[in-house]
């Protein structure tokens, strides 16, 4: 057994490695850890280069992939490769759900039955509230992919990213989301992280280390804590949570993550429901 | 104004923190946070190889400040000019290793030193081979464990001096005044 498997077996490291796909996206969220736009530089990691990162997760006993970005969605062979990705271990690909055109839909069709989920950001019940943090039409377009992806045999979760919500409007969220096929074990609340954008917005909890799982996350720029690591503000790259630049082998930043949780109080990580 | 962005405080990465942790930790350090996994390794080197051993803080201060003045490393030698002074170096001495050519030879008549020192301009200066004659003398001085300290500290200065001066490293303002304080500038 690797010290990877070893260590996720007893709790101690998640087991999902993500990839910032790419930094750019068609929307410009308020609450953007990334500070990720129409305009932000694309800093892809590319297909092959997430193929043999997850290849090497796999051997070093990492049980998950995840994606992000930026808009995944926005790079052309995202389908196929989630495909790719999920023939070597599951994986949950973010997404804003507003590229859905029925073209992309019918390839995204043929991952039904694979372990893949896409996780998509809807953060409130009505049109307004939600499309003033995410940009126009974003609700609408949420509200119509989310039902062709799951009658088409699509994994979907869906993420709400909030300062604060309350009971009435909790509830009125997860009666749409179970009108919309998604079941509320797929469902997640998390806060903003004041990161990226969400700084100049006023936004957030301040996060740390302590607060964020030690999910192993590779960028172009290398490799960090968490996947809310890699964030951007005023275009730079922040890097209070790197781990390393060498992202492979994926030994190295895996190593270096390794001994940095060893000792860290199991559940240290979940006071704010940062997933 | 240094040639790379130094890392602060706020962003010093995970394994780069513990540098921090009393305060700037200098602009060697900020530098290399920017590649956490390779300053981990490399300050322990450095500290290794340029701090206390079994070698006295004399002999290295004479090869550090004199390898610096023969690479030119501004922010080496301003740094180090310190450090000797500190380690008992007069500035007469100092000023004699930082000089150009060998005008050190009038400044240094301990036979050992002089052995050293010409060790170092020869190492420092190459390419190529050292000449038999500065390792006879050397021999003549040092054990082997020395000659073998003593010539990784040479080369460890160079790398340092061509790191510090590529980079345009920043001589800190305790430094700069510190070396007007003794007209060391």
């Amino acid at each position: 057994m690797t010290a990877v498997a070893d260590a996720v077996g007893r709790g101690v490291l998640p087991g999902r490695v993500w990839f910032y796909a790419n930094y750019h996206c068609n929307l410009t969220c308020t609450y953007c850890l990334t500070e990720s736009g129409p305009r932000a530089a694309r800093r892809e990691l590319g297909a092959e280069r997430m193929l043999g990162l997850a290849a090497e997760a796999r051997a070093l006993g990492f049980t998950a992939l995840g994606v992000t970005g930026g808009e995944p969605f926005l790079l052309p062979y995202l389908p196929e490769l989630l495909g790719e990705l999920a023939a070597v271990l599951p994986v949950v690909c973010l997404s804003n759900a507003t590229m859905f055109t029925p073209a992309r839909l019918d390839r995204l069709g043929r991952l039904a039955g694979l372990p893949v989920q896409v996780q998509i950001s809807l953060d409130r019940p009505e049109p307004d509230a939600n499309d003033a943090m995410r940009g126009p039409e974003n609700f609408r377009k949420v509200v119509e992919a989310v039902p062709r992806l799951v009658e088409r045999g699509i994994g979907v979760r869906i993420a709400t990213t909030v300062g604060s919500i309350d009971d009435s409007e909790r509830e009125r969220l997860c009666a749409l989301h179970r009108r919309l096929g998604v079941p509320d074990d797929d469902h997640v609340v998390r806060p903003i992280v004041r990161r990226g954008r969400a700084v100049d917005h006023d936004l957030g909890v301040e996060v740390g280390p302590a607060d964020l799982p030690a999910e192993l996350t590779i960028t172009t720029d290398g490799a960090f804590w968490s996947p809310f690591g890699p964030t951007v503000h005023g275009g730079r790259l922040d890097t209070d949570l790197l781990l390393t630049r060498t992202t492979s082998p994926l030994n190295i930043p895996a190593r270096v993550l390794l001994r940095l949780v060893e000792g860290r109080p199991q559940g240290a990580d979940t006071q704010l429901n940062i997933r | 104004m240094a040639g790379v962005d130094l890392i602060e405080a706020a962003q010093a990465p995970l394994l780069a923190r513990r540098y921090y942790a009393h305060g700037d930790p200098g602009p060697i350090v900020a530098a290399l946070a920017h590649v956490p996994e390779v300053l981990e390794v490399a300050l322990p080197f450095i500290g290794t190889v340029l701090g206390p051993s079994a070698i006295g803080a004399r002999a290295k201060e004479l090869v550090i400040l004199r390898t610096s003045a023969l690479l030119e490393c501004r922010y080496c030698v301003q740094a180090h000019t310190v450090v000797a002074r500190d380690a008992g170096l007069s500035r007469a001495e100092v000023r004699a290793l930082r000089g150009a050519g060998a005008g050190w030879v009038a400044v240094f008549p301990d036979p050992s030193e002089r052995a050293l020192l010409a060790w170092v301009d020869a190492v420092a200066l190459g390419p190529g081979p050292v000449p038999a004659a500065a390792r006879a003398a050397l021999r003549a001085e040092y054990a082997d464990p020395e000659v073998v300290e003593l010539t990784l500290l040479v080369g460890a200065t160079v790398m340092l001096n061509r790191f510090c001066t590529t980079l345009e490293l920043p001589t800190s303002p305790q430094v700069l005044a510190r070396l007007a304080e003794e007209d060391l500038l």
